[in-house]
C-alpha cells in the first residue's frame, strides 16, 4: 500500500547508477510553491534542507530533475506519492530522455 | 518599542502539534473549497482537463504503460484525497489544534485546491503574484484571483510552520 510507506530512506545522492534502471522526474509547473516542493522532497525522500532545495531550483530553472531512482516497483511508488502531493511528477526508463 | 506581531495561522507547538489561529470565516471558505474539491473528486470524470494538474500521467513517454498504471492508482489517488479532506474539514471546521500527522494531510488538500483554481485560472509561469489585476468586487475571474493569492498566502504559511521554522507570514492580503 503506497500510503503506508514513511520515509525510509535517506539518500543523499540520487546519481543514476546501472542497477537503476529507472527514474522518477518532477517538472517545473508555474503553480506549486518553491517552498512546497522543497517540503515535500524533503519529506518524501528524507533530502536535506540543501538537497532538497537544489532539487527545487533545478526544477524552476531546467524544467524539470531527476529526484529518485529505482527499480520500476520503487518508482512507480514514489510517483504516486508525489502525485498525492500534487507535484507533476512522471518516470522513465534511464536514458529514455525524451 | 517593541510592536506585537500576529500569530502565524499555524503554530508549532512544543509536542509537534500545531496550534490552528484562523478567524471564523476563512475556517467557513476553507471548509467549502474543501466542499468542492471532494464533490469534483468524486462526481466528475476524472479525465476531465481541468483535472489533469490532480492526476498527472505517470508515465510520460509510454501511453500503454500509462493506462495500467492509472488504472490501478488512480482510484486510490482520489481514495486518499478523500480520507485528507475529511480529516481535514473536521479539523479546520472548528478545531484548534492540528495533529502532528495531519499536516501534512492539511498541506495536501491545501495545495490540491490551489492546483485546481490554478488551472482553471490558467496561471502561467510568467504571472508571478501579478495575477490580481482587477479590483472589481463584481468580476468573478478577479475574486478568484484573490482566492488564489490568499490559499498561496495561507499555504506558505503552512509549510514554514511544518517546516519547523518560524511561523511569520507576515500580513494576510485582504480576503474578499
Amino acid at each position: 500500500m503506497p500510503s503506508t510507506r514513511e520515509e525510509v530512506d535517506i539518500a543523499e545522492n540520487v546519481d543514476v547508477s546501472p542497477d537503476s534502471p529507472w527514474v522518477v522526474i518532477v517538472w517545473n509547473d508555474p503553480i506549486n510553491l518553491m517552498s512546497y516542493v522543497t517540503f515535500v522532497l524533503r519529506k518524501l525522500f528524507g533530502y536535506s534542507l540543501e538537497k532538497a532545495t537544489q532539487l527545487m531550483l533545478d526544477v524552476h530553472h531546467k524544467g524539470r530533475a531527476v529526484v529518485s531512482s529505482g527499480p520500476r516497483e520503487r518508482a512507480e511508488l514514489d510517483v504516486y506519492r508525489l502525485h498525492e502531493h500534487g507535484l507533476w511528477a512522471t518516470m522513465q526508463k534511464d536514458g529514455n530522455d525524451k | 518599542m517593541m510592536r506585537r506581531r500576529a500569530p502565524g495561522p499555524f503554530q508549532l507547538q512544543a509536542d509537534g502539534s500545531y496550534r490552528i489561529n484562523l478567524p471564523p470565516d476563512v475556517r467557513e471558505l476553507l471548509v467549502h473549497l474543501f466542499g468542492e474539491l471532494r464533490d469534483v473528486l468524486t462526481q466528475a470524470d476524472t479525465s476531465d482537463p481541468a483535472l489533469r494538474r490532480l492526476f498527472p500521467a505517470a508515465y510520460h513517454d509510454d501511453p500503454e504503460r500509462d493506462a495500467e498504471y492509472q488504472e490501478l492508482m488512480r482510484s486510490e489517488l482520489v481514495a486518499s484525497r478523500l480520507t485528507a479532506i475529511s480529516r481535514v474539514v473536521e479539523v479546520v471546521g472548528d478545531g484548534d489544534r492540528l495533529a502532528a500527522g495531519d499536516m501534512d494531510l492539511l498541506l495536501q488538500s491545501l495545495n490540491a485546491v490551489r492546483l485546481l483554481l490554478g488551472t482553471m485560472l490558467d496561471v502561467s509561469e510568467d504571472d508571478g503574484d501579478g495575477i490580481v489585476d482587477g479590483d472589481d468586487p463584481d468580476d468573478p475571474a478577479a475574486a478568484q484571483a484573490h482566492l488564489y493569492s490568499y490559499l498561496g498566502w495561507l499555504l506558505e504559511a503552512a509549510v514554514a510552520a511544518a517546516m519547523g521554522a518560524v511561523a511569520d507570514g507576515g500580513n494576510p492580503p485582504k480576503l474578499r
